[in-house]
This record gives C-alpha cells, structure tokens and sequence, in this order.
C-alpha cells in the first residue's frame, strides 16, 4: 500500500467518479498516491492537519451520502452513520457538499453541509450527527429555492477565534451568520448583487453566493464569488462591496483565499449563460482584498473553454501559496510560487467537483 | 429469512452476499439487520424511512412497490434481494 510521506503537501480531487490523492514534496513532482471511492461521486474531500484526519463527503446516487475518514489518506474507514434528517422532518439527505473541521476555536469537531440545505455536527469524527436546528428551521425557510446545482448548503466558515462564531453559504439562498453557536442565524446579504429581482430591491433570501472564503490574515474579511460579482465584506460597514471591477467577468463559481492578508483568487468563467473560461484558462489574483486583480496565464492553456465549479479552486495555506485548479474536462492545475507560474498536475480525470490542498505533517 | 445484499453494501456484512434477517415487516428485518451490521438500514432508507428512490427491492422475485418497508409483510422462508437500480451516469 502506498505510503505518503511525511512532509509532504497532499491534494485531494474530487469527481464525479471517485477521489484523487495526490502528493509532492516539493510542490512540482506529483505522484498519485490512489484513486478511492471508484464510480461514485466525491463532492469534497479534505485533510485537516489539526485533526490529523482526512474526511471525504461519498454521495453514492443508490445508496446515498457518507463521510469516510482516514488518518493516512490511503485507507478509508466507513463510519457507523451519515448525516440525517429527522423522520417527521420529511427530508432526507441526498448528498453532502462540504465537511470541514470546526478549527482552532472547536477542535474535535466536524461540520457536513448538505443538500437539502442544512448544516450537520459531530463530535466523533462522522460516527453520528446532529442537525444545527437552528438553522434548518429558518423563519425564511419556506422562501429558500433551489438553484441549478439543487439547495445545496456548500460552505462553512467557522471562526478560528470564536467557537460561537460561523458562515455559511447555501446557493441560491443567502449567505448566513450565527454568533450564538448556531442557534439562531441572520442572512448576511447587505450589499449583494440583486439585479435578477424583479424591482432590484434588497430581500432576505434569494442571492446566490457561489463560494466564500476568510482572509488568511483577519479572519473578519470576507471573500465571496457570488453568481453576479466577486464580493469583500467589510465587517465594520456591515456590507459587502462589490470588487468585481477588472475581472473579464463578474460570473464564476470557484474562490480560494491566498496565505497572506488581502489575497484571494478567482476564475472567471465568461457568463451565466457560458459557464466557460472566457477563451483561456486564467486565474486572477488579487492581493489588495479585490482593489485590484491581475491575470495569471504563465503555463495555463489557451484556447480553452474550461469550467470549474464552486469547490475547483484551493490554495495549501504555505507561504509562497500553492493554489490548486480543477476542471470539469478533468485537469487540475497548480502553482507554487503564488501563482505566477502554472503546471499541470493531472489531466484526463474523471469531471472534477472538487479540489482541497494542505501540508501533509 | 434470506436478505440478499448488492456488491455496494456486502462490507456491512464483511463480505458476505446472503445474511439472514428476522422479522414480520420487511422494515423489522431492516431494523434486524441493522443492529447486527450498523450503517446497513441507512443505505437502503431514506431518512424518512421510504425504501431509497433509486434502490429496488424484490421479494420472493417480485418487485417492491410499497415505499414503507413497514407495509411489506414477510415471513419465514422468504428471500428479500436488495439491488441498485439501473440508472445513473
């Protein structure tokens, strides 16, 4: 059986027919450590180095979603139970989109976001859940409606600082805070793009955040690729702003914090109705929290008409960052120097969901 | 009662393709092989206890149509086949 090594930097695909692990130590010679969960889809996978675990959300289409685990990321254990929905609820849960550690501030703790939306707790790593009810029963719940990908609750940001602290994401919906534990939530939506209602009024619900992200520096900034604009929230203005200016398109799904304050990187893909990479597979950066973006092409290809999806771009939390891009045509991408220059780490991958990098201790 | 498990679900049951199960209902027999292999019923079961959407059930070579295993009566003697639907891409 295949040994990662200790050292190395490990990064975890996604697809829609199984998980990659990949592994390098020095960020350039990638080998493939195996591929796991063979023909079922994998929507996030990700090594938690304070956990010393890996966890892998497997959505098989008969025999619905589990969240595997494995310390060395080669053997996989299936646990006693998977995320559910009370039986008077009505609801059962048809996939897991995200699970991520709760961090520093909750160490030991697991959290699943689900479809149909909810968020999931546990506190044996993924052995048994328990819902965030909190949030489930929403006063603004009977408003929320499915987007194109389903009612999808797809990030999770727990505060390092402050364990009663979280964000969430679920498409098409809202954006979430709780600063009580999860007990109660506000939408979190002030300043975002509303140009698809029909009078353009701000409402409660009904936005589409894309993917969120904290800024590796202060953890109060936050970064969001919504599906109308790339956005920063100013926790001491109470709103997002919208940075989307100079980026070819303000349409995208993917967003990736960089390991320095005020970095963050995107993929523009050319509309919603060309869920393509304008002509050429570019990354943008910016390193001033979205004032200003550059253009990232050094060893991308170009033609090409690419998508990656809302959980495609990662970066490795190092210092130069690495940032990790995967495709649904099944390639994934990396830099190691910040992004200022490109390589391939795999092609011919199944279509690529998702894509998760981190130091391997 | 034999419970005849799809290749996906055998690792329950370390690898074995035929348990036996006990009960009156065919969610009795769920519940049954559940407490011996633990995780099973979750993968045949939707959380709201229906019969999983793209998972077929037949009992004694006939298809279950009743979506609560509570309303499927079986008896000693009988073989339940579970099996993934042909669907998917």
């Amino acid at each position: 059986m295949t040994t990662i090594p200790k050292g190395s930097t490990v990064v975890m695909v996604g697809t829609r027919k199984g998980l990659y692990v990949f592994h390098a130590k020095d960020r350039a010679r990638w080998r493939l450590a195996g591929r796991y969960f063979e023909g079922v889809p994998v929507h996030n996978a990700r090594y938690d180095p304070l956990e010393g675990m890996a966890y892998a959300a497997v959505n098989s289409f008969q025999f619905g979603p589990i969240v595997h685990r494995s310390k060395t990321l080669t053997k996989w254990t299936r646990p006693k139970s998977g995320p559910a929905y009370p039986k008077k609820s009505g609801w059962s849960v048809a996939k897991v989109w995200n699970v991520i550690g709760g961090g520093p501030a909750e160490p030991g703790v697991l959290y699943a976001g689900v479809e149909p939306a909810g968020l999931f707790r546990s506190e044996d790593d993924g052995d048994s859940w328990r819902q965030v009810a909190g949030l489930t029963r929403h006063p603004t719940r009977p408003k929320w409606q499915p987007g194109n990908g389903g009612l999808c609750l797809h990030t999770i940001l727990p505060d390092p600082k402050d364990a009663k602290r979280m964000v969430v994401g679920i498409s098409a919906v809202a954006v979430f805070r709780t600063d009580d534990g999860g007990d109660t939530w506000k939408p979190m939506n002030d300043g975002m793009s509303a140009r698809w209602f029909p009078d353009r009024k701000p409402r409660d619900v009904g936005y589409c955040p894309h993917k969120l992200a904290r800024d590796a520096e202060d953890p109060s900034v936050l970064y969001q690729q919504h599906h109308w604009g790339v956005f920063r929230w100013e926790e001491g203005r109470g709103r997002w702003i919208d940075v989307s200016r100079g980026l070819p398109s303000s349409f995208g799904f993917g967003l990736a914090p960089g390991s320095q304050g005020g970095t963050a990187f995107v993929v523009p893909l050319t509309s919603d109705g060309d869920r393509t990479t304008p002509g050429e597979m570019a990354v943008y950066r910016t390193k001033t929290a979205g004032r200003a973006w550059q253009r990232l092409t050094t060893g991308l290809p170009r033609p090409a008409h690419l998508t990656v999806l809302r959980e495609g771009v990662a970066s490795d939390g190092l210092d130069p960052v690495g940032v990790y891009v995967g495709t649904e045509q099944g390639q994934v991408f990396a830099t190691r120097d910040g992004g200022d220059r490109w390589d391939v780490v795999a092609d011919n991958l199944a279509p690529v969901m998702s894509v998760t990098a981190s130091p391997f201790p | 009662m034999d419970v005849v498990l799809p290749g996906a679900l055998r690792e329950y049951a370390k690898g074995a393709g035929t348990v036996q199960g006990k009960g009156r209902t065919l969610a009795a027999v769920l519940a049954d092989l559940d407490a011996r292999f633990p995780g099973l019923r979750q993968r045949v079961l939707e959380d709201t206890g229906a019969i999983r959407q793209y998972v077929n059930v037949f009992l004694n070579g006939d298809h279950v149509e009743e979506p609560d295993p509570a309303r499927v009566r079986v008896k000693d003697g009988d073989t339940v086949h579970i099996l993934p639907s042909v669907a998917g891409g």
